[in-house]
C-alpha cells in the first residue's frame, strides 16, 4: 500500500487540475514570489494576537501554541459534499438511536447484533443513564466525524467523536483568517458559508431545553477553566452564541435545579453545553475527587430540570471497539446499508487475527482502545523497529486494549511548506448538530500533517489546519 | 407482617463547609413483597428537595444545605407491611432491563474458585443460585459481627460509619452480597445489590442489612441473603437497589463527611 | 444576560493588576533615578528601600536578599515571580483574569492585555540593565495606558465597566496613600517652612512617584512646599492620583452599580465612608488629627470597599 501514490485532492495523476481546484490553481499561479510566505506570517500574527492558542499538555506550564494554519484551502465539490453529508446524517441518527436503545431496553444486545459484554462491561457505558429520557430523545447533540479520503470516491470514517469534540473554533477562525488574507480568492469561487455555526449551535441547544422551560432558555457553556487546552474554543463559542461561560464553581444545584451565581444572586440554567468529561461532571455521581464539576448536576439532569449537551455516556457509541459495529448499528435501527465505509478493523482478541497482526505490524496502524488525540498510537510504516517490537509486546499483553487497522493512504492536498508548495496528508472533521433537526456545517476542519510523509494530523503531534471549502453549485 | 422502622443518620462535615449536597436513597418502594403504609423523610430543606428516580428505579431526594451548623440529621421512619414470597419478587415493571446487572463493578469481583464449578452446571438456574449461596456460606462461615455486642441488643441497633476519603465501610453482610453478585454475574446471571432493613427473629439481627437479588428468566428477581443462607422472608424490607453497595448507599454527600447511622426495626 | 459573580471579580482584579503593574514600574523608576543622583554613602539603597516600602514588598525582598542594590531591586520588582506584586506577577495575574473573562471584555482590551503579556514574557531579565531598564519601565506604563485607552474607548458602560473602574481606582488610591505614608514625616508642618536639600530630594521623590512633579507647578506656581505637596496628593480634585479624586471615582462607579442593579448594598456605604474622609476637609484638620493616622484610616476604609464589593456582588 505504501508504494502507491496517494490520492491528490488538487491534481489528477496526469498533472491536470481537478475541477473544484481550478480557481485556486489560477490564483496560486498569479501569486508573486514570497506572497504565500508573507500570508503565512500574517496568519500566524492574527492567530496569536487573537489568542487562538491551545495549551500543550506535558510541556512547561503556561506554554500556549498557535496551531499552524496553512494558507492553501482544501476544497470539496458540491456533489462530493452531498454524498458525504447524507452518509454523516445517516450515521449520527443511527448512533443516537443506538444510545437510546442501550440506555433503555437494549434490543440490539438481545438481538445479538452487538456483543452484550462489549457494552455492559465497557468503561464508557454509563449505568447511571439507564432509563433517562433526554429532551427530544437526543444523546449526542454535537458530533465531529473524522473522515479520510483515499480515492476520488472512497471516503472512510475513521472515528465518530460523540463526547466533546473540539476544533470547531478553528474551522470558524480559519475561514475568518482566509477571508482577511485572500479576499480576492473568494470572489472567484462560490464557497458555502460556515459562519452560521454559532447560531445553529444556539438553536440546537435551545431546541433541547427541558419541556418545562417557558420562553428563551438560559444557556451556559461549562468549561474546566483557562488551563484547559480548548479554553479558547469554550470562550469563543460562548461569546458567539451569547451564552454564559461558566466554570464548575459558578454553578450550584438547589432543589434539583441548576443555578449560576451572578452579581445579583442565583439565576436558573436550562441547558448546559458542557466541555467537561463525564468523569469530572459531578463529584456526587461520578469521580468524587473532581474539583471541576458541579455536585448534584447529574441528579438535576435526571430530575429533568436541565439538559446536558452531550449527554453523559455517549462515549460508548464512539468507543473504538464499538466502532467496528457501526455498519450493523445503522442496519439495525434504520434498515439501510451504511453510506460511508468503516475502516476494516482487526480484532486482536481473535487468535488468528492477532497472529496476522503481529506478523504484519510494520504495515498497520495500532490504536489504544481508549486513547485519543494521537496518543498511544503507532503508525507502522513510519514507526521504528523498536516501536514495532514495543507494540507487539503491548498487544500480546493486552489484546483487548488495541484495535488494528490497515494504514490508509490519506489523500494529500497542496500545502505551503517554507516557501514551497508540497503535498501533505489531510483528514476532515465535519461538525454535526442534532436537536430538533440535523444541521451539518458545510466542510468542517481539515487537519494536515505538516511533516513530509506523516499520516498523523493531530495538533499535539505536529499537525496544522486548513480552511475547508465546500463549493456551491 | 407490619414492620415499624426508624432510620436515623448523622452527617458530620468539616467545620466551615459552605455548601453540602445530599443524595438520599431513603424511600422504600412498594412491590410484591412489601407495601409502604406510611413513610416520611425528615431533614432540614426536604420541602425544597429535588425528587426523581435513579437509574435503578430508586426514589431519590436531593437536598442542599448552605453553611450547615453542626451535624446534619436525617430521619426516615414509617410502617411497611410485608408478605412472605420465599424471596421471589417476579418481574415488576418500571425497572431497568435485568441484563444491566451483568455489569461487573470493582466491588463485585468474585474469585473463580467460587463459581468455577457451576460454569457448566446442568441444574436449573435456581438450583445453581442456591448452591452458590451455600458455597459462599461454606467458604466464609457466619459473619463475625454476629457476636458483636451491639448486634445482640434487643432493639437491633446497628451502627455504620463512612469515613471521608476512603471506601465506605459496609455492613458486613455487604461483603457476602458482593461475592454472591460477582459470582452470579460471572455465570452470566444478572444480580443486584439490595440495601434494606430486617426485623428481629431468626437469622440476621434487626437493623440495617444488605443482601443480593438474582434474576431467573422464569421467576424474575429472587432474593438471596448469603450471610445467613436464606432467601428473604417477611422480616426483610427492601430499601434501595443498585449495581453494588456504592450505588445503593442510603446517603451520599459532597463534600464527603462522617456518617453514623442506626436503624431501629420492630415488628408491630 | 446577568453577570457571574466570578466575572465581576475577574474584571475588578484585572483592572487592579494593570494599575498595580504601572505603579510598580513608576516606583521602581523613581527609586532608580534617585539612586543615581544620591551623593551620600548608602543613599542609593535607601531610596530603593523606601520605594519597596511604598510598594509593600520590602519584607519579601529582605527575606530573599541581603543587599539592596539597583540590579537586585530592579529584578525583584520587575521579574521575580515570588514577588506577588512584581510587574511580572501583575501582568500575569491581569492576563489570567482577562482570559477568564474573554467574553466580558472587548477584543481591543484583550489584544492589548494579551500582547503586553506575550511581549513581556519574552524578555530575558539579564538583558535589562541601565538605560534598558528605564526603557522597559516606560514600556510598562505605556502598555497600561494602552489598556486603559482600549477600555475607555471600546467597552459598554454597563456593570462590567463599573467593576473595572472601581478596581482601577481602589488600587490607585491605595498606591497614593502608601507613597504618602512612606514619607509622611517629611510632609509634617515644622517651625521652618523652608526645606533643605535633603527635604527637596524627598519631596521630589514623592511627587515623581505619583507622577505629579510637573503637574505640581501647573497647580501651585510655587516652589516645593510640604503643605502643598500633601494638599496636592490628598485633596486636589483635579489631580488624577489624589486620594479625593480616586475616592470620588470609586464612589461614582459603585453608585453606577446601584443604578444598574436597582438597589444599594453594603459596598455603597463603604464607598461613601471612604469619600467622607477626604471630602469637606482641609490639610489643617488632617495635620491636627495626625497625617499618619489619617492615611492608615484611609487605607483601611479603602480595603473595606474591596471586601464589601465582593460580599455585595458575590465575588468568589
Amino acid at each position: 500500500m505504501a508504494d502507491k501514490t496517494p490520492f491528490d485532492e488538487m491534481y489528477n495523476p496526469d498533472g491536470s487540475v481537478r475541477e473544484p481546484y481550478r480557481a485556486l490553481a489560477g490564483w496560486l499561479a498569479e501569486q508573486p514570489d514570497k506572497a504565500l510566505a508573507l500570508m503565512q506570517t500574517d496568519a500566524e500574527a492574527i492567530f496569536r494576537r487573537l489568542g487562538i492558542t491551545f495549551a500543550v499538555y506535558g510541556s512547561d506550564e503556561g506554554t500556549e501554541k498557535v496551531i499552524p494554519f496553512d494558507v492553501i484551502p482544501r476544497i470539496i465539490a458540491a456533489n462530493e459534499w452531498r454524498r458525504l453529508s447524507k452518509g454523516i446524517e445517516q450515521r449520527v441518527k443511527a448512533l443516537n438511536a443506538f444510545l437510546y436503545d442501550i440506555y433503555h431496553r437494549q434490543e440490539i444486545l438481545k438481538a445479538g447484533r452487538v456483543p452484550e459484554k462489549l457494552i455492559l462491561n465497557n468503561a464508557a457505558f454509563c449505568p447511571q443513564m439507564m432509563g433517562l429520557n433526554p429532551a427530544k430523545g437526543v444523546y449526542a447533540h454535537i458530533i465531529g466525524v473524522d473522515i479520510v479520503r483515499v480515492g476520488p470516491d472512497d471516503f472512510y470514517v475513521l472515528e465518530d467523536n460523540l463526547r466533546t469534540p473540539s476544533g470547531v473554533s478553528y474551522m470558524l477562525e480559519d475561514r475568518e483568517a482566509m477571508m482577511l488574507l485572500a479576499p480576492d480568492l473568494f470572489h472567484r469561487s462560490k464557497v458555502a458559508p460556515v459562519e452560521n455555526y454559532p447560531e445553529n449551535l444556539r438553536r440546537t441547544l435551545e431546541s433541547v431545553a427541558p419541556d418545562t422551560v417557558r420562553g428563551s432558555p438560559n444557556i451556559a457553556v461549562l468549561t474546566p477553566g483557562i488551563h484547559n487546552s480548548a479554553y479558547f474554543e469554550h470562550s469563543f463559542l460562548a461569546d458567539q452564541m451569547g451564552a454564559q461561560l461558566c466554570e464548575g464553581p459558578d454553578l450550584f444545584v438547589d432543589g434539583g435545579k441548576v443555578y449560576m451565581r451572578t452579581t445579583t444572586g442565583p439565576e436558573q440554567v436550562d441547558v448546559i453545553y458542557r466541555r467537561i468529561e463525564d468523569d469530572y461532571l459531578d463529584p456526587l455521581t461520578f469521580r468524587p475527587d473532581s474539583m471541576l464539576g458541579v455536585p448534584g448536576l447529574f441528579d438535576a439532569y435526571r430530575a429533568g430540570n436541565v439538559t446536558l449537551v452531550n449527554a453523559p455516556g455517549t462515549g460508548i457509541a464512539d468507543d473504538k471497539a464499538v466502532y467496528t459495529y457501526v455498519p450493523d448499528i445503522i442496519e439495525f435501527y434504520l434498515g439501510e446499508k451504511a453510506l460511508l465505509q468503516n475502516v476494516p478493523t482487526y480484532n486482536c482478541t481473535d487468535e488468528d487475527q492477532r497472529a496476522w497482526v503481529l506478523e504484519n505490524i510494520a504495515d498497520l496502524v495500532v490504536k489504544e482502545v481508549h486513547g485519543s488525540g494521537g496518543y498511544g498510537m503507532m503508525v507502522g510504516p513510519t514507526a521504528t523497529k523498536a516501536q514495532h517490537a514495543e507494540f507487539r509486546k503491548k498487544i500480546e499483553a493486552r489484546p483487548d486494549n488495541y484495535i488494528v487497522q490497515p494504514t490508509l493512504d490519506l489523500s494529500t492536498c497542496p500545502t505551503h511548506i517554507s516557501g514551497d508548495v508540497a503535498p501533505r496528508h489531510v483528514d476532515l472533521r465535519p461538525y454535526v448538530l442534532i436537536g430538533d433537526e440535523v444541521r451539518i456545517t458545510p466542510g468542517g476542519l481539515t487537519r494536515v500533517a505538516l511533516k513530509k510523509g506523516s499520516l498523523v494530523v493531530n495538533s499535539s503531534q505536529g499537525g496544522g489546519t486548513k480552511d475547508t471549502w465546500v463549493l456551491e453549485d | 407482617m407490619r414492620i415499624d422502622i426508624e432510620h436515623k443518620l448523622t452527617l458530620s462535615l468539616q467545620p466551615g463547609t459552605v455548601h453540602a449536597v445530599l443524595h438520599l436513597l431513603l424511600t422504600p418502594p412498594s412491590g410484591p413483597s412489601q407495601t409502604v403504609e406510611s413513610w416520611s423523610v425528615e431533614i432540614a430543606g426536604i420541602g425544597n428537595a429535588g425528587r426523581f428516580s435513579d437509574a435503578y428505579g430508586n426514589a431519590v431526594h436531593l437536598v442542599n444545605q448552605s453553611r450547615p451548623e453542626g451535624d446534619i440529621l436525617v430521619a426516615a421512619r414509617g410502617v411497611i407491611s410485608t408478605r412472605d414470597t420465599n424471596g421471589v419478587l417476579g418481574k415488576p415493571g418500571g425497572e431497568p432491563v435485568p441484563s444491566l446487572y451483568r455489569r461487573v463493578t470493582p466491588l463485585t469481583k468474585a474469585p473463580v474458585t467460587l463459581y468455577g464449578k457451576f460454569r457448566n452446571a446442568k441444574e436449573s438456574r435456581l438450583d445453581v443460585l442456591h448452591a452458590l449461596m451455600g458455597r459462599i456460606g461454606e467458604t466464609l462461615g457466619q459473619p463475625e459481627t454476629e457476636d458483636a455486642p451491639t448486634q445482640m441488643q434487643a432493639t437491633g441497633e446497628q451502627a455504620q460509619s463512612q469515613s471521608s476519603g476512603e471506601a465506605p465501610e459496609l455492613p458486613p453482610a455487604a461483603d457476602y452480597a458482593h461475592l454472591f453478585i460477582g459470582a452470579a454475574r460471572a455465570l452470566d446471571i444478572p444480580a443486584r445489590f439490595v440495601c434494606g432493613y430486617v426485623a428481629e427473629g431468626d437469622g440476621p439481627a434487626a437493623g440495617l442489612h444488605a443482601w443480593a437479588e438474582a434474576f431467573d428468566d422464569r421467576l424474575g428477581w429472587i432474593g438471596f441473603d448469603a450471610s445467613h443462607q436464606l432467601c428473604p422472608t417477611e422480616r426483610y424490607v427492601r430499601l434501595a437497589v443498585g449495581l453494588d453497595a456504592e450505588s445503593a448507599l442510603p446517603l451520599r454527600t459532597v463534600p464527603v463527611g462522617d456518617i453514623t447511622q442506626k436503624a431501629v426495626v420492630k415488628a408491630v | 444576560m446577568r453577570m457571574l459573580g466570578r466575572t465581576a471579580a475577574n474584571l475588578f482584579w484585572l483592572s487592579r493588576y494593570v494599575e498595580r503593574a504601572e505603579n510598580m514600574a513608576r516606583l521602581l523608576e523613581v527609586g532608580y533615578r534617585m539612586s543615581l543622583t544620591s551623593r551620600r554613602e548608602g543613599g542609593a539603597s535607601e531610596h530603593l528601600i523606601s520605594m519597596m516600602q511604598a510598594a509593600e514588598v520590602d519584607e519579601g525582598f529582605d527575606a530573599k536578599h541581603e543587599l539592596a542594590d539597583v540590579d537586585t531591586v530592579a529584578h525583584y520588582m520587575m521579574f521575580d515571580p515570588d514577588n506577588a506584586s512584581s510587574v511580572y506577577s501583575c501582568l500575569q495575574a491581569a492576563r489570567t483574569n482577562a482570559r477568564s473573562v474573554r467574553t466580558a471584555i472587548t477584543t481591543d482590551m484583550w489584544e492589548s492585555m494579551n500582547g503586553a503579556w506575550l511581549e513581556f514574557s519574552q524578555i530575558k531579565p539579564r538583558d535589562v540593565r541601565g538605560a534598558k531598564l528605564l526603557g522597559l519601565l516606560q514600556w510598562v506604563k505605556q502598555r497600561s495606558h494602552e489598556f486603559r485607552g482600549a477600555l475607555l474607548g471600546t467597552i459598554l458602560r454597563d456593570d462590567g465597566f463599573s467593576f473595572l473602574q472601581a478596581g482601577n481606582f481602589v488600587e490607585r488610591a491605595d498606591n497614593t496613600a502608601r507613597i504618602l505614608d512612606m514619607k509622611y514625616y517629611v510632609l509634617l508642618p515644622r517651625a521652618t517652612q523652608v526645606g533643605g536639600d535633603l527635604d527637596i530630594q524627598q519631596w521630589t521623590l514623592i511627587l515623581r512617584a505619583a507622577s505629579a512633579h510637573r503637574a505640581y507647578r501647573h497647580v501651585y506656581h510655587d516652589r516645593y512646599k510640604a503643605h502643598n505637596i500633601a494638599d496636592f496628593l490628598i485633596l486636589r480634585p483635579e489631580m488624577p492620583r489624589s486620594l479625593v479624586y480616586c475616592a470620588n471615582f470609586v464612589q461614582q462607579n459603585v453608585d453606577a452599580l446601584a443604578k444598574i442593579y436597582g438597589r444599594k448594598e453594603q459596598c455603597h456605604e463603604a464607598a461613601e465612608s471612604l469619600l467622607s474622609l477626604v471630602k469637606d476637609t482641609n490639610m489643617e484638620a488632617i495635620f491636627t488629627d495626625g497625617l499618619h493616622e489619617f492615611l492608615n484610616e484611609f487605607i483601611a476604609r479603602n480595603n473595606r470597599v474591596t471586601d464589601a464589593l465582593s460580599e455585595s456582588y458575590n465575588f468568589y
